[in-house]
């Protein structure tokens, strides 16, 4: 019987390509507006994904990285003293204003980051190393933000919060998902820039021992510390991520917009498999007439609908890996993880499978009579 | 799955049909189609249905070919009453004991000839190699062994009529169906195929039963009834024999043979 769907599929090529198209543009669709949704969002969790911390410590009700709270300083020696506790170093979130070139001001997010670790400072450096910061005045810059800040250059000097700050390194793609862009620079200098005391902090950025478990050393901080809220950093990028998704229109109006193309795409799939059934009616009808039982005339429909999800689906996550390639920037990065793929393969799957149901409904209605009246 | 039969002897009746009502029904309108027939096919006939258009002849045919039930009466293919048969069962007497050859031919498109061939056997079950094999000597049978790798849509009529030949031998049934074989051909291919048709039934020794209008191939019949009205209104047998006069027009149509 397969041999049969597959020779009957790829003798009508005008059809098969039109069904293939289908699937290939509901897979890219799907792929591509999942993958620009899941790129702006992760943006949101950009200082947590990368902030070589296990677990991050701040205010209570901390909801977004951004966002933070201040909390005293002298709280870092209660998390240093508990068991599984590697390293707990400050970190410091907040917003200033950095001098153009042109005269004006950009409001930027200054992290301050411990000098002695460099726990939770830039990455992706394309100029400079991470302890330039530890240089008189050094700050970091992300060379995308080379229009919001006029065209930085190293060793420029700018003032944020009305200090000196010497650029000494860039980094490539740390942009946030607010439009302030992130300086970097150390705790101490940061608290300058802010015009904060340096007593107090946005985070504590915890590193674990080896083998020690992330939810009971938050337990544990949250038993020893009632004035804060600890969690792991995967859950903590969720959290942030979260934020912006349920709290702005942003998850329902890029989850309507990917629901739209899987429908349109689904609709394509599906009136062409339909459109090819109902042109075989006959040929259908005919087998049934010389004997073909209907999961025999099913099967053949449901080969024909695997082989479109799985080569449709294939070239389609070929061409999506092509768009990223060429149009994915830290701008507008194109993020696609695994999980999109597989489930974007899998919708396509059912949408398949499901287009072969509803012509398989007017087969089974298929009065073999019909060969001998046509 | 029905057990094969051996090669039905001359006067083994291979179809019979008895009392049988047909009636369409299209929301309140009734119309009667099949109005009491009675019919006998024996072994090794070739029997032709023939009649007006909406004389029922084709719905006799489907109703022996089990792919249409009648309203009242009893109809028995090789002594098994079909009343008794489930659509599984069904669909196996089609494919085991029955060959169809259709009108339009109805061919699967996406396959050769030599694949169309083996489509009775691959829905038994054989694998293709196997009904490769088999099907390869009745293309060759049908003389379109050169052919074996070209498709429908590159085939002429006549090729195509003899391919579904071909194909409703496959299977090796023991009654061919033929619903107006030649409808579709022009007048020297439909008497080649008929010819072809008739000669592979007489050494195959197979039943036939061909729905025609064709009077000019009903020398290739052992019997002929006409039908009219849903009623079989005259018998001749065999060809050339004095026919039972039940109908003056049949009379006259049959009579111009």
């Amino acid at each position: 019987m397969w041999s049969i769907a597959f020779k009957t599929l790829i003798a009508d090529r005008g059809k098969l390509l039109t069904a293939l198209i289908g699937v290939v543009f509901s897979t890219v669709l799907m792929n591509v507006q999942g993958g620009f949704f899941v790129g702006l969002i992760r943006r949101a969790s950009l200082l947590v994904d990368h902030g070589q911390a296990d677990i991050w410590v701040g205010h209570q009700k901390m909801h977004n990285v951004d966002l933070p709270r201040d909390i005293p300083r002298r709280w870092i020696h209660r998390l240093r003293s508990i068991s599984g506790v590697k390293r707990a170093e400050p970190y410091l979130l907040g917003v200033a204003d950095m001098t153009l070139p042109s005269g004006g001001f950009e409001g930027v997010v200054v992290v301050g980051v411990d000098q002695e670790s460099l726990l939770g400072s830039a990455w992706n450096l394309r100029a400079g190393r991470p302890d330039s910061i530890l240089a008189s005045e050094g700050v970091v810059v992300d060379q995308c933000e080379y229009d919001k800040l006029e065209q930085p250059k190293l060793g420029e000097i700018r003032e944020i919060g009305g200090r000196r700050a010497r650029i000494v390194a860039m980094s490539n793609g740390i942009m946030g998902f607010l439009v302030f862009p992130y300086i970097f620079t150390t705790y101490e200098r940061a608290a300058g820039y802010l015009k904060k005391s340096p007593e107090s902090v946005s985070y504590f950025l915890v590193q674990l021992e080896p083998g020690a478990d992330a939810g009971q050393v938050c337990d544990e901080i949250r038993r020893r510390v009632p004035e804060v809220d600890a969690f792991p950093k995967d859950e903590y990028s969720w959290i942030s991520v979260a934020y912006w998704m349920t709290r702005t229109g942003l998850g329902i109006s890029f989850g309507a917009a990917t629901l739209l193309g899987l429908i349109v795409g689904m609709v394509i799939v599906a009136q062409t498999l339909y459109a090819s059934v109902l042109d075989r009616m006959g040929e259908f009808a005919a087998l049934k007439a010389i004997g073909a039982r209907e999961q025999q005339v099913y099967s053949i429909l449901f080969a024909q609908a695997l082989s479109l999800a799985l080569v449709g689906s294939a070239v389609g996550l070929l061409v999506v890996m092509a768009i990223q390639a060429l149009y994915s920037t830290p701008r507008a990065p194109i993020m696609i993880p695994w999980w999109l793929s597989l489930g974007s393969c899998a919708l396509v799957l059912v949408i398949c499978l499901v287009s072969s149901v509803l012509p398989y409904q007017r087969i089974r209605r298929v009065d073999p009579l019909l060969v001998l009246q046509s | 799955m029905i057990a094969p039969s051996p090669q039905p002897p001359t006067e083994r009746v291979i179809v019979r049909v008895e009392g049988v009502h047909k009636a369409f029904r299209q929301g309140t309108t009734v119309t009667p189609v099949l109005n009491d027939v009675e019919l006998i096919v024996r072994g090794g006939d070739c029997v032709f249905l023939a009649g007006p258009s909406g004389s029922g002849k084709t719905t006799l045919l489907s109703i022996i070919g089990c792919i249409c039930s009648a309203d009242r009466g009893r109809i028995s293919i090789l002594d098994v009453d079909i009343a008794t048969l489930g659509f599984p069962e069904l669909a196996a007497l089609r494919r085991d004991r029955i060959g169809f050859v259709f009108q339009r031919f109805h061919l699967v498109r996406g396959l050769t000839a030599l694949e169309n061939v083996c489509v009775p056997l691959i829905l038994r079950g054989d694998e293709w190699p196997a009904a490769r094999r088999r099907a390869l000597p009745l293309l060759e049978a049908v003389g379109l062994e050169n052919k074996a790798k070209t498709h429908p849509r590159n085939m002429s009529a006549g090729q195509c009529q003899r391919v579904a030949i071909a194909r409703a031998l496959a299977a090796d049934p023991d009654l061919i169906l033929a619903d107006e074989p030649t409808a579709s051909l022009d007048a020297t291919n439909g008497q080649e195929v008929m010819e072809l048709l008739r000669r592979l039934i007489t050494e195959r020794g197979k039943t036939a039963i061909v729905v025609t209008h064709d009077q000019r191939i009903f020398h290739y019949a052992d019997k002929v009834y006409w039908l009219e009205n849903g009623r079989i209104v005259q018998t001749r047998e065999p060809v050339g024999a004095e026919m039972s006069n039940k109908g003056s027009r049949a009379n006259h149509e049959i009579g111009n043979v």
